[in-house]
């Protein structure tokens, strides 16, 4: 993200003082009106607070225009990015000012734009990349809009079906459409206690992000990996045996890919119910209800000294 | 002395055993165990009783090099139990021979 930033600076500066030279009153009442467009069209979204505050910055900005200059020397900032694009903004509307619904388009460039840069800061990588896509997709569908706006003549299926999805975005830019849902876990911390046991250290906290009965996972854990275990005094898990971090996670994944995850949206959001001795995974989402296979120990090899055995029996 | 034409016969009774090959029916749990040291042992679960056990032990221990048995259990039946991590093995063993099918076998553990 550092680089972002660093990339975006140097432009972002330049963007600036040509802004202080050239830009006067009349450019920062401009600016002034197409915030309030934007203004208009986010009231349309209530279910995006962020971006009313952004928009709500930028106002505020354009109020606070001549104390700029002071404000120079700031390295980097939401308040200049947003300036800026409304910079670069303006200066579209001055290249498009033919076209005729070019003022909504470029509004809902700000949007977009303002959206990714409050994003960016938080995710990863792959998330930019997913955005980067949707972005590639929205511009694409802009052009289609832009086909079609004026003419009279039929509308191809692709043209409506990127309609149809561009709305389904914009309406609820958490749920990803195109891209897949990631279910992001924390790590179990495992670590070996003496030589024959391992302790997984956030095993009840593992439970609580799963919405999971300790009790459970403790059971599938014991019977996947064919060894005995408690929970002790610290919420910990003692396994007897020597395990990996590697292993357990693969045991885990085992383990949320069978009774966590819904069988067939794949959401996390389930709930795990007993109804007469079967279990059955009840999905939040999309309300489907199937039973999970049950925790069976199945065979145990005697891997203890049999005399030891013998011992205690006898 | 009972009537030969009231006998109940199940015409389905081979079909249901499956008409494809010879492969069994039911999951086969391929389980590992840890012992002392880094020591393991394989169990193999689940496989029909059609089959002969002992035989199929024989040409395990000889293709992957190890010992095994064969324990009778009252609940599960007879259980191969061959020694060492032989969980890959035997998998790509029993496929290859047509003893089940990829998707029959359980791999438990880590």
């Amino acid at each position: 993200m550092a680089e972002d930033e660093a990339m975006f600076d140097p432009t972002l500066k330049k963007k600036k003082k040509k802004k202080k030279t050239t830009f006067d009153i009349e450019a920062a009442l401009a600016e002034g009106s197409i915030s309030e467009v934007g203004n208009g069209d986010v009231e349309g979204k209530d279910d995006d607070p962020k971006q009313k505050d952004e928009e709500a910055d930028e106002v505020d900005l354009d109020l606070d225009f001549t104390k700029k200059k002071k404000k120079k020397k700031k390295p980097f900032s939401t308040e200049e990015l947003d300036a800026a694009l409304n910079d670069i903004n303006t200066e579209n509307a001055n290249e498009t000012v033919n076209m005729e619904d070019g003022d909504d388009n470029f509004d809902m460039d700000m949007l977009d734009f303002s959206k990714m840069k409050k994003k960016k800061k938080k995710k990863d990588l792959d998330d930019i990349m997913a955005e980067g896509d949707e972005k590639e997709d929205k511009e694409n569908v802009e052009v289609n809009t832009n086909e079609w706006s004026g003419s009279d003549r039929d509308y191809t299926y692709d043209e409506l079906l990127n309609r149809a999805f561009e709305i389904m975005r914009d309406k609820n830019p958490d749920m990803a459409a195109g891209k897949k849902q990631k279910f992001v876990m924390r790590p179990p911390q495992v670590v070996r206690i003496g030589t024959k046991k391992t302790s997984f250290a956030n095993f009840t906290e593992i439970c609580r992000m799963l919405h999971r009965q300790p009790k459970h996972l403790l059971d599938f854990l014991l019977a996947e990996l064919g060894t005995s275990g408690s929970v002790d005094g610290n919420s910990q898990l003692i396994i007897k045996g020597r395990f990996q971090q590697k292993q357990i996670e693969n045991v885990l994944r085992r383990y949320i890919k069978e009774y966590v995850t819904c069988h067939t949206c794949r959401s996390p959001d389930t709930i795990l119910q007993k109804d007469t001795r079967l279990f059955f995974l009840q999905c939040e989402t999309c309300g489907s209800r199937c039973s999970v296979a049950s925790i069976k120990l199945g065979f145990q090899a005697v891997t203890a000294k049999r005399a030891a055995i013998r011992a205690k029996t006898a | 002395m009972s009537i030969q034409n009231l006998n109940t016969f199940d015409p389905f009774a081979d079909a249901s055993k499956g008409a494809d090959d010879d492969v069994q029916d039911g999951l086969v749990h391929i389980r590992i165990q840890q012992r002392n040291g880094r020591k393991t042992l394989t169990t193999v679960q689940g496989l029909s009783s059609e089959y002969d056990l002992k035989k199929i032990v024989r040409a395990c221990k000889k293709e992957f090099a190890c010992n095994g048995t064969v324990i009778e259990h009252p609940e599960y039946g007879e259980v191969l139990q061959l020694q060492g991590d032989q969980r890959e093995n035997i998998c790509q063993w029993l496929t290859k021979a047509g003893l089940a099918k990829p998707d029959q076998l359980k791999v438990h553990g880590f």
